[in-house]
Parts: C-alpha cells; sequence; structure tokens
C-alpha cells in the first residue's frame, strides 16, 4: 500500500500546475466600428490567475475558467483501450503516462459528473462541491465520489483540483484528485458499489471542442484507480465534456 | 459639448450598440434550459411490474451552472417478464455563456426478456444534446446492445444497431431495438430519447373465433404492456 502510494505520488507531479495564459486585449482599430465592438465585446486584460469571479463573456470559444471559480459537467462513455488520447494530450499538466498504476482498466466505462473549483486558505485548488459517478462495465463496479462544502464525504477531506491545457488548441483539462499534500491525504476516496466499499482514484476530463460544435469526438475522459488500474486518457465514444465558465 | 467629447460619445454610442448586438446574437444561440433523465428498465406487463428503475432525473440548471444525478441498482427481476444487473442510470447538464446541453446513459447487463426470447448481455443507452452559436443538435453516439439475440436471430458483438429497428415477435408482439424519438428545432432547441430494447407485447382484441379454424376474424392488435431496457433522454431548450 505504502509503495504504491508513493508510486502514485511521484508520477503526478504536482509543479505541473501551471494556470492557463489568458490572452490580451487587443487595440482597437478606428474607424472599423463593427470590429472595435467585436474587440471591445471580447477582449480582457485579466491576470493569468482571476481570484475574483469572471463574468460572462460573449467569445465564440472563451476563456477558460480557472480555479477557483471554474464549472466542469459531463458525461458519457469510454472504451479503454479504444480512441485513446495518448499523444497530444495523456501526459499534459503533469499527468503520467497510461497505465499508473500498471494494469489497465479496460471495457466500456460510463460515467457523469459535475465540478465546482474553489480555493482554500493556501491558495490550492480544490473542488467546493462536485459528483462524480463512473461504471466499469467490465468489472461490474459502480464508484461514486460526492464533495459538499470542499469536503469528500467518504473521507472527510478536502480534494485537490488542477487545470490546464493540453495538446488540443483551445483544449483545457481537469484532474480531480491531485496528490498535492503527501499520503495519505492525497488524491481522493471513492464509494465502491457493490459492497460499499472505498478505493482511492483519480478523475481527468478534458474539453477539447469548447465553443464548437460538441459532437467532434475530441474530448477525453481518463479513471484512475488504486486497486482496479488505469483507464489512460481516452476519446469519448459518446456523451460530452462542457467547461462552462463560472 | 465641443465637436471632440461630441466625436467621443459617437463612438461610444456606437460600439454600445454593437456590442449589445452582439450579446443579443451570441444568448440567442445558447439555450436557457437542459433536461435530462435515465433508467435502465421499465416493466409493465401481465405478468408483473417495475418502474422505472434506477431513475436519475436531472435537477433544475439555471444561470451559469451544472448539475448532475445518477442512481446505482443491484439487480431487477419480474418473473417470467425480465431480469437484469448492473443497473445504473447517469444524468448531467450545464448552461454555460457559449454553450449549454444536457447528456445521459443508462445501462444493464445480463438482461434476460420473456424468458429468453430476447437476451444481451449488456444494454447501454447513451445520449447528448447541446445548443450553442452553431446551433442545437442531439445525438445517440455510445448507444449499443452487447451479444444481442432476438427470437432465435443473433447479434454477436458489441453492436449500435440501426435506429429504430424493429422485429417482429409472433404471438407476442414485436421490439424496437434503439427506438428514437428526436425533438426540437434543431436551432434553438434538441432533445433525443433512446430506449435500445422496447418490446410491445401485443392482444388481439375485438375479433369473433372462426368456427371452423378457431382463428379469430377481425379485431384489432392492442399494445398490453411493454418492457424497456436502457433509456436516455437529454434537451436544450430556449
Amino acid at each position: 500500500m505504502a509503495a504504491l502510494w508513493a508510486a502514485l505520488a511521484g508520477i503526478v507531479n504536482s509543479e505541473g500546475r501551471t494556470p492557463m495564459m489568458r490572452e490580451h486585449g487587443t487595440l482597437i482599430v478606428w474607424p472599423s466600428l463593427i470590429a472595435a465592438g467585436l474587440l471591445a465585446a471580447a477582449c480582457s486584460d485579466q491576470p493569468n490567475v482571476n481570484m475574483a469571479p469572471q463574468k460572462p463573456n460573449f467569445w465564440a470559444s472563451p476563456p477558460p475558467a480557472q480555479c477557483p471559480t471554474g464549472k466542469w459537467t459531463g458525461g458519457g462513455r469510454i472504451d479503454p483501450p479504444s480512441n485513446p488520447d495518448q499523444e497530444l494530450d495523456e501526459t499534459s499538466g503533469g499527468q503520467p503516462p497510461r497505465y499508473s498504476p500498471p494494469s489497465p482498466l479496460n471495457g466500456k466505462v460510463t460515467f457523469g459528473f459535475n465540478v465546482f473549483l474553489g480555493q482554500d486558505a493556501d491558495g490550492n485548488c480544490i473542488v467546493n462541491k462536485g459528483e462524480i459517478e463512473v461504471n466499469g462495465h467490465a468489472l461490474k463496479l459502480a464508484w461514486h465520489v460526492s464533495i459538499h462544502n470542499g469536503i469528500n464525504s467518504f473521507d472527510g477531506r478536502p480534494v485537490f483540483a488542477n487545470e490546464f491545457s493540453d495538446g488540443h488548441p483551445g483544449g483545457v483539462c481537469l484532474v480531480v484528485g491531485v496528490p498535492d499534500r503527501p499520503p495519505p491525504t492525497g488524491f481522493m476516496t471513492a464509494r465502491v458499489n457493490p459492497g460499499d466499499g472505498r478505493e482511492i482514484v483519480q478523475f481527468e476530463v478534458c474539453d477539447n471542442d469548447r465553443g464548437g460544435r460538441q459532437n467532434t469526438r475530441s474530448d477525453a475522459m481518463r479513471w484512475r484507480t488504486e486497486g482496479h488500474g488505469d483507464t489512460g486518457l481516452t476519446y469519448l465514444t459518446g456523451g460530452n465534456v462542457v467547461e462552462h465558465g463560472s | 459639448m465641443n465637436s471632440k467629447s461630441m466625436h467621443w460619445v459617437n463612438r461610444l454610442a456606437a460600439i454600445g450598440l454593437v456590442v449589445g448586438l452582439v450579446a443579443g446574437v451570441t444568448a440567442a444561440g445558447s439555450a436557457q434550459s437542459v433536461g435530462g433523465q435515465a433508467y435502465s428498465t421499465y416493466v409493465n406487463t401481465p405478468l408483473g411490474t417495475s418502474g422505472q428503475s434506477p431513475l436519475a432525473v436531472l435537477p433544475a440548471v439555471s444561470g451559469t451552472d451544472g448539475a448532475e444525478a445518477d442512481a446505482e441498482g443491484s439487480a431487477l427481476n419480474v418473473a417470467g417478464a425480465m431480469s437484469g444487473d448492473f443497473l445504473n442510470s447517469i444524468t448531467s447538464g450545464e448552461i454555460g455563456p457559449a454553450e449549454a446541453g444536457a447528456q445521459s446513459t443508462s445501462s444493464a447487463a445480463s438482461v434476460n426478456i420473456l424468458n429468453g426470447l430476447i437476451t444481451a448481455d449488456e444494454v447501454v443507452a447513451n445520449v447528448m444534446s447541446s445548443a450553442g452559436q452553431s446551433g442545437a443538435f442531439s445525438d445517440a453516439a455510445g448507444s449499443t446492445v452487447t451479444n444481442l439475440t432476438v427470437a432465435g436471430q443473433s447479434f454477436s458483438g458489441d453492436q449500435a444497431v440501426a435506429p429504430n429497428t424493429n422485429i417482429s415477435l409472433p404471438g407476442v408482439g414485436y421490439v424496437v431495438l434503439n427506438e428514437q424519438i428526436p425533438s426540437g428545432d434543431g436551432v434553438t432547441s434538441s432533445g433525443l430519447s433512446v430506449n435500445m430494447i422496447h418490446v410491445y407485447l401485443q392482444s388481439l382484441v375485438g375479433g369473433i373465433p372462426n368456427p371452423l379454424t378457431g382463428q379469430s376474424l377481425g379485431g384489432t392488435l392492442q399494445t398490453t404492456g411493454e418492457i424497456i431496457v436502457g433509456s436516455a433522454t437529454s434537451s436544450v431548450g430556449p
């Protein structure tokens, strides 16, 4: 157990929590009034890490919300090892290559989630509230994570998160259950049914079609478990992952 | 007010007008409501009944918000009608500044309907709806049945059956595989309900028995029961 923890903690680089780069405002060009209006509506000079709640803007592909204000929702299906998102995105943000832990978690995996990010007193990115349901069909196991007021219902601890850009233009990923602290308080605990068991897990999703048509099958999901393996980052067979602002 | 001031007032007013128009167009392209639900099984037959189970219904979502609901069930057995296990349902939805959507999935394993008339190793219904600047649409990608048999007809492997595949079940009724029920205008609204296996039980009502053959003359077929395995619904609207 301790060795596995050490391995898990070592392969996820918490230093990889690089904030998203925001595009800076562009000069208004007179007399092109329409262009000026569009630019005025679209551009901002906000810093990289915005500590205040962000107002909606009207970009076709808006800049991603960041901790502490990001909101993510989605669900669908992956079929690892088919459709791996291995080369473009898997190791973005300091995430380890598959399979970490070593055994693959293959077969149909369906999921749904809703995660709202926040910040703790030390400035760490945490999950304020969230529900994550993952069903591993080959194993007939159902995992669930439930977070309320910043606390995981299944272990009474905060859950740390990380947002970062990936290899897709405009793509952004979220990892829930980042090992910011030394074991045994890193990652997060999920309930496992049947049997009401507990397992250490990590959840990752990527929204790679932000602002565009949502059936591109470029969104991806990854589920890492302490005892049942790792799906690897895998493109969705169906469904959608949406980073929907602040 | 001098001409320079007027010049800036006009400029600001024009910019404000354009910004307002852009905001209005964008808002029109983003849905203001989302909906979703999923359930693994529904049985309503003379042999026995079971409501939509396990049922997950998306809570109300407003503003730039999101929500998720899920339900887990272990196994279901309505004697003679339907049995299955690993029953799970999930639905989620979100409204953002540029796009809104909902997605639902349900599943059932070891499915046995009407004492082996229909069997499947696994059934997954998966739908999503989305609305944004490119319009509103829904799809059922990821909806499959695994090793399905229907009245002796086999569909091996994990298959995405063609939408609304209708197969007769002589003496029983018929089954619709991958039954898809769309809704919305495709511009500001869209929705889709998928029932992966929908059995319609039918009986002849009102006929007169032929004294020579014993067969019924006339009458109409009426649906007397139904069984649904793998149902998922999602929608977005103005």
